[in-house]
């Protein structure tokens, strides 16, 4: 197959799916290795760019999505004026940061950082399919265990959880004295 | 007590580990070099001014200050040397020394910061339209290149089913299907050639329906079945749902010049 027809049939996937593609099923699709793929959409990348289109292939997920350009929001939000639904409150931007780095992470752990009873907030959170409940943890009471969820990484806009920035340590003083 | 209320009335703290994270920046001093005892007095000054204001105190922010009172009583008062007693533990808190309190303010202020983070990464992502058709215009392409919608598909499936129900309650009073068939599917064929080569040209397959009861379109559509078997005509239809068309075979399915019709028109 050509490779401006295997250009154009990445494309078109990438226009048709809904959610992020991983580049793996793409070769399936159309019998490349996995490698030529991402080459393609490289490709595709720099080509939407370089000719001002108004779309762009993000990597989310570990998958590929297309999606706007963030500059064409404010005329966008015009189309969809009722339905942007509403931002995530600092209670469950904390606790959502706790259970990404730490997880899987009991409930008790996330309240004893936070200082706060959590239930709320994690059951709100279990609701917009950010987190979910993985299991339980051995030991006392078996606690459930909760960890971030692929919709976590899309809502964020994230490849994977390595695209976490490393936490940062305290200024320079270190542990105890 | 309704922490969620709670939450509404003061959006500024999500918690005590906040508040003190609050106080300690304005005192512009560094997490493992505050004073407990001037921080308790800022913490408790806050407290009552909730009070003065009737705001409800969630219960964690009176479990900090007693840690805080405990604390800074503690660095008062020389240590009893009483060993194997241990510290009665602080059950939700668990802290029981200065050092455990900074460790526990600089844990949480490292998350503040990663949320921080995912605070600005939701800002940049909700600027990001993602394809999403709210399954209402998902397009298939069928083989022909001609194209409906789910939902158009549906209407007419909803067409359909309004009319065979129309023609069920017509076809009540009319003799049963099977005795219908053996004389009536002749009959049926020959006048569907005799009108298509009255008419020179494709016709759908309306127009060969005279009544629209349930067995006349059934015998229609056996004959019409019939003559394709018997390769005396086309079935054309473009599209799934779309209407039928019947051509002669051998003639052109569709007028591209609006020719005379056959010669042998009336016979």
């Amino acid at each position: 197959m050509e490779y401006a027809l295997q250009k154009k049939l990445v494309e078109a996937i990438l226009f048709l799916k809904e959610e992020p593609v991983k580049a793996e099923r793409i070769a399936e699709i159309i019998s490349l290795s996995k490698a030529e793929v991402e080459r393609i959409v490289k490709d595709l990348q720099e080509e939407f760019a370089r000719s001002g289109r108004g779309l762009q292939i993000f990597e989310v997920a570990g998958g590929y999505q297309m999606g706007t350009l963030p500059e064409l929001a404010p005329y966008l939000e015009r189309m969809y004026s009722e339905e942007v639904a509403g931002n995530l409150s600092n209670a469950a931007m904390e606790t959502l940061a706790i259970i990404a780095y730490k997880q899987p992470v009991t409930r008790m752990e996330i309240e004893s950082i936070r200082g706060v009873k959590c239930e709320h907030v994690l059951d709100s959170l279990l609701k917009r399919k950010l987190i979910r409940i993985k299991g339980r943890k051995e030991g006392p009471g078996r606690p459930l265990i909760y960890c971030t969820t692929p919709d976590f990484l899309r809502y964020f806009g994230l490849k994977d959880l390595d695209e976490l920035p490393a936490l940062e340590a305290g200024e320079g003083k270190g542990e105890t004295p | 007590m309704n922490k969620e209320a709670y939450t509404i009335k003061l959006p500024v703290f999500e918690g005590p580990f906040d508040l003190l994270f609050h106080l300690i920046k304005k005192a512009e001093v560094d997490i493992w070099s505050v004073s407990i005892a001037e921080i308790t007095e800022q913490y408790l000054e806050y407290i009552r001014s909730m009070q003065e204001l009737n705001l409800e105190i969630a219960s964690e922010f009176l479990v900090m200050a007693a840690t805080l009172l405990r604390l800074k009583s503690k660095m008062l008062l020389p240590r009893p040397v009483r060993e194997g007693e241990g510290e009665e533990e602080e059950l939700f808190l668990d802290i029981n020394s200065p050092e455990d309190l900074f460790q526990r303010l600089e844990e949480y202020r490292q998350f503040k910061e990663a949320a921080q983070w995912l605070k600005e990464r939701e800002r940049l992502q909700k600027k990001i339209f993602l394809r999403s058709t709210r399954g209402e215009k998902m397009i298939l392409i069928s083989r022909q290149d001609s194209y409906y919608t789910y939902w158009e598909g549906a209407e007419i499936l909803v067409e359909i089913m309004r009319r065979f129900c129309e023609a069920a309650a017509t076809a009540a009073a009319v003799p049963e299907i099977p005795q219908v068939e053996d004389f009536a599917v002749k009959d049926r064929t020959a006048f569907i050639l005799r009108r298509l080569k009255e008419k020179g040209q494709a016709l759908p397959f309306r127009d060969f329906i005279r009544k629209e009861t349930l067995p006349e379109i059934i015998v229609t559509f056996i004959a019409l079945l019939e003559l394709t078997r018997q390769k005396k005509i086309h079935l054309l239809q473009d599209r799934a749902f779309g209407p039928i068309l019947v051509v002669l075979r051998g003639s052109r399915p569709l007028p591209e010049k609006k020719e005379a019709p056959g010669r042998d028109r009336r016979g």
